[in-house]
């Protein structure tokens, strides 16, 4: 086990590198900060604020629905709130809370000292959380997006949604891209150059490969949504472009092509990391490393390339010619390859290790049941005749909800119970959280699979009421009720979360006995994640006998200096200088908030927010006395 | 304490201005993020051109060729400066990081002044059909990054010439490079959609 850092250490000084690897104190040290464990850990809680929001929609709506022609919200409210409540959960909620966990996680997995791009890890946190304010600050003007999540034209365009709610929509997207970009460069060039030397690509954690195709899918669909978002639609609205008006030789149907080229891998970019959680938590709670390892990646990478290839299954409804939907009914079919190689190894290794079952285990065996579910209406979907049937229907409602809580949620809330003593030093109550489980998968449950029926007896999605007598009564009931049952599970985990981070049992540095290097450190990590950078010799380091695990030595504790390595064989090629906390990202990322909000009343603002980017970017990049390395 | 096997790196340098520093990988991811969107452009072009019987519409005059295409020379040459900025980094030669910046910087001037020629030429914008509006943005959005790496240019000419600089202005000298060098790359396939494909193949469906 790793001393504490009063304790002396035989090859580190571990003063001079808390001192070296601090932030400032105080609230200048709160605006400055770089270090990854606290970005981390702000995009956790702000994406766990804004889950609570998207919530409180999702009630809303339930109470609305619970029985038939019922008046608790107004038709435009309603519009209103399932917009807030898709675009809450996709962008504010699913995306940068995966983020916060790869930001927390992949450099001590990886074992190194802080990402790639501490700045730009800073400033993508202020990006996110300055979208999600200004979508939620516009509500109180009543700029309040009222065009579904996707906000299809020509709904959206300028003359259906006067007002400014749409704009509020599409711009805020692009703070949320923004940010999500930022991450996935940091996190790519974190995982490909400072791996620990021996790591090489056949050693790196499954949480990392998944962290790695993830951040490549968003380096390739976010430019897609900016586009559709703001140069189509935010355009044709404020300045006059004619992208999605047809009656200027533009098309709405290409609004949905590119939202979607951007939509469909968006659902993968949610859920790869949650398989990467799965993934870890399997390997150390059956002792044993993951069956089929290789079959495992190539199956992510599979994921990631096919995700690009399926948009136009959202989009069979549209009356594109037929020779080109088959082609994505195939390749939307194809998915279900690579997804079920994944579930076949993970039953393969829960089958032959020595199980241990915890809350975390509880998780992942609610995700195998719910994911395959959703992945079961996933297949049906991908066949037109039945698309036809069933779009926009409340089975398809039904669908993503299986796929993307059962996906995504279910292991983010196991991933969260496993890597709590990490976060924290404490670990959480089993019982309560054996007991948060079984609540949310019974409510969850409740509420969608009615959806089911739902959707086959034809109630459509976005309604914000029905007559009676449709036979849809009681289904509805049922998920309203289960919608309650889950906020019940949630109110648990919440609690259980509260109470442990104050007095939960102590951790230690491994109290999972864990195979990957984020547990050889201790809990919550030192700023600088480890007295010495460790060497991997196997796939699972801390399952190899210390002896055999030298560690690095020579790596500068006076200064901000990490280990630089190979891509493929993580040999060490040399050390770098990582940049001092600075309030710079800060401003920067403030300085385009402002033109951003500004640009949804007139163009002219971008240039506002040009000339105030620019300004912080050369604060944020003029050398700082002393200069890090002489020359 | 037991004692353990260590590896020691203190031999390794403590930067490198190379294809393996850290920023050099940054940059190219942000090319790719650059290039994806662009490569959307270009299939946004071709989509809209696809579903109009006249490209561009009744009216509307072709972006002229001749000067367009004069424009590449600078372009194309300026990334010899870059070039020699980049090489210099590498050495530490400061006189050579100037004199490269500065040849970028100048030929990047003559490039945006014809470029601004030719696009004062129009005689559409982008409120006029969808034909303008993508032949706009896509002029648009290109001249914003070429002007956006230009100012960062002529910051890091500033900081160099100040002698106030480290190996990190250094590295930032040559990813500064690595930019320009896709940012004139791009723009050949992109001068090719709005300049050629109209004249070769001619215009809607």
């Amino acid at each position: 086990m790793t001393p504490a850092a009063s304790e002396p250490h035989a090859y580190a000084d571990l003063d001079l590198l808390r001192q070296t690897w601090s932030s400032k104190r105080g609230l200048f040290g709160w605006l400055s900060s770089i270090n990854h464990q606290e970005i981390g850990r702000r995009y956790i809680v702000t994406a766990f604020f804004f889950l609570l929001l998207g919530g409180i929609e999702a009630l809303l709506m339930r109470l609305q629905l619970a029985k038939p022609e019922n008046t608790f919200l107004a038709a435009s409210r309603y519009n209103q709130i399932f917009t807030l409540h898709g675009t809450t959960m996709m962008f504010l909620f699913a995306v940068p809370v995966m983020e916060g966990m790869g930001i927390y996680l992949v450099p001590l997995m990886v074992g190194t000292r802080n990402v790639a791009f501490p700045r730009l890890n800073a400033f993508g946190y202020w990006m996110y959380l300055a979208g999600g304010l200004f979508l939620y600050s516009c509500a109180f003007f009543n700029m309040i997006p009222d065009a579904g999540w996707f906000a299809y034209a020509p709904l959206s365009g300028p003359q259906f949604s006067p007002g400014k709610g749409v704009d509020v929509w599409a711009q805020m997207i692009t703070f949320t891209e923004v940010s999500a970009l930022c991450v996935a460069v940091e996190l790519v060039v974190t995982i490909l150059k400072m791996r620990a030397p021996g790591m090489s690509l056949n050693r790196m954690p499954m949480f990392c490969w998944s962290m790695l195709v993830q951040s490549f899918m968003i380096i390739f669909a976010m430019p897609a949504v900016m586009i559709a978002s703001t140069v189509f639609l935010l355009n044709d609205r404020t300045l006059g472009t004619h992208f999605v008006n047809p009656a200027e030789g533009g098309d709405p149907l290409l609004y949905q092509h590119v939202f979607w080229f951007f939509g469909h891998p968006e659902v993968y970019i949610i859920f790869l990391p949650a398989l990467g959680m799965v993934s870890s938590i399997i390997e150390t709670h059956t002792r044993r490393q993951v069956f089929g390892y290789p079959a495992l990646v190539l199956s992510l990478v599979g994921n990631g390339f096919i995700a690009f290839g399926l948009w136009v299954h959202h989009m069979f409804a549209t009356g594109l010619p037929q020779i080109g939907e088959a082609y994505f009914t195939a390749a939307s079919m194809m998915i279900a390859i690579t997804s079920g190689v994944q579930i076949f190894c993970w039953l393969a290794t829960l089958w032959s290790g020595r199980l241990k079952v915890t809350a975390a285990v509880h998780f992942v065996f609610g995700f195998i049941f719910i994911f395959v579910m959703g992945g079961m209406t996933g297949v049906m979907l991908a066949s037109i005749p039945l698309d036809l049937q069933a779009h926009d229907t409340f089975f398809v409602v039904a669908h993503f909800h299986y796929v993307l809580i059962g996906g995504a949620l279910f292991p983010l809330f196991g991933g969260f119970h496993y890597w709590f003593p990490k976060f924290t030093g404490r670990m959480m109550d089993e019982r309560l959280g054996k007991l948060s489980f079984w609540i949310l998968f019974v409510g969850f449950n409740s509420t969608f699979f009615p959806m089911h029926w739902l959707g086959m007896l034809g109630m459509t999605r976005r309604v914000y009421t029905y007559i009676p007598g449709l036979g849809w009564d009681h289904a509805n009931l049922a998920a309203t009720v289960g919608a309650f049952v889950i906020l019940l599970g949630g109110i648990i985990f919440i609690a259980n979360v509260l109470r442990s981070r104050g007095s939960g049992a102590r951790a230690g540095s491994d109290p999972w006995e864990a195979s990957t290097l984020e547990w050889e450190t201790e809990s919550p990590p030192a700023p600088y994640n480890f007295p010495n950078l460790p060497v991997v010799t196997s796939r699972t380091p801390l399952w190899t006998a210390q002896a055999e695990r030298p560690l690095v030595v020579g790596v500068r504790e006076d200064r901000r200096e990490i280990l630089i390595t190979a891509v493929l064989d993580a040999e060490p090629h040399h050390r770098s200088v990582q940049p001092r906390p600075s309030l710079w990202p800060m401003l920067t990322a403030l300085g385009f908030s402002i033109g951003l909000a500004g640009s949804i009343f007139a163009f002219s603002w971008y240039y506002v927010a040009s000339v105030l980017g620019l300004i912080g970017l050369i604060g944020w990049f003029w050398p700082e006395r002393p200069l890090e390395v002489d020359q | 304490m037991s004692k353990r096997r260590t590896l020691d790196v203190s031999g390794l340098p403590p930067y490198d201005i190379s294809s393996q520093s850290p920023l050099f990988w940054g940059q190219v991811l942000m090319c790719l993020i650059e290039g994806s969107l662009l490569c959307m452009l270009i299939a946004t072009y071709f989509y809209l051109r696809l579903s109009v019987d006249v490209w561009p519409g009744p009216g509307v005059h072709l972006p002229g060729l001749t000067l367009s295409s004069w424009a590449l020379l600078p372009l194309v040459v300026s990334c010899v400066g870059s070039y020699l900025a980049s090489e210099a980094a590498k050495k530490n030669s400061r006189s050579g990081m100037l004199l490269g910046l500065g040849l970028n910087l100048g030929l990047a001037i003559v490039f945006l002044v014809l470029r601004g020629i030719v696009w004062n030429s129009l005689n559409f914008t982008w409120a006029s059909d969808a034909h303008g509006s993508i032949v706009w943005t896509i002029l648009f959005l290109h001249s914003y990054d070429i002007v956006a790496d230009m100012l960062m240019t002529a910051v890091l000419i500033v900081i160099i010439a100040s002698g106030r600089y480290g190996p990190r202005q250094r590295i930032g000298v040559h990813v500064d490079s690595v930019l320009w060098y896709f940012l004139v790359g791009i723009w050949i396939p992109l001068y090719g959609v709005l300049f050629w494909a109209p004249r070769i193949i001619g215009g809607g469906r």
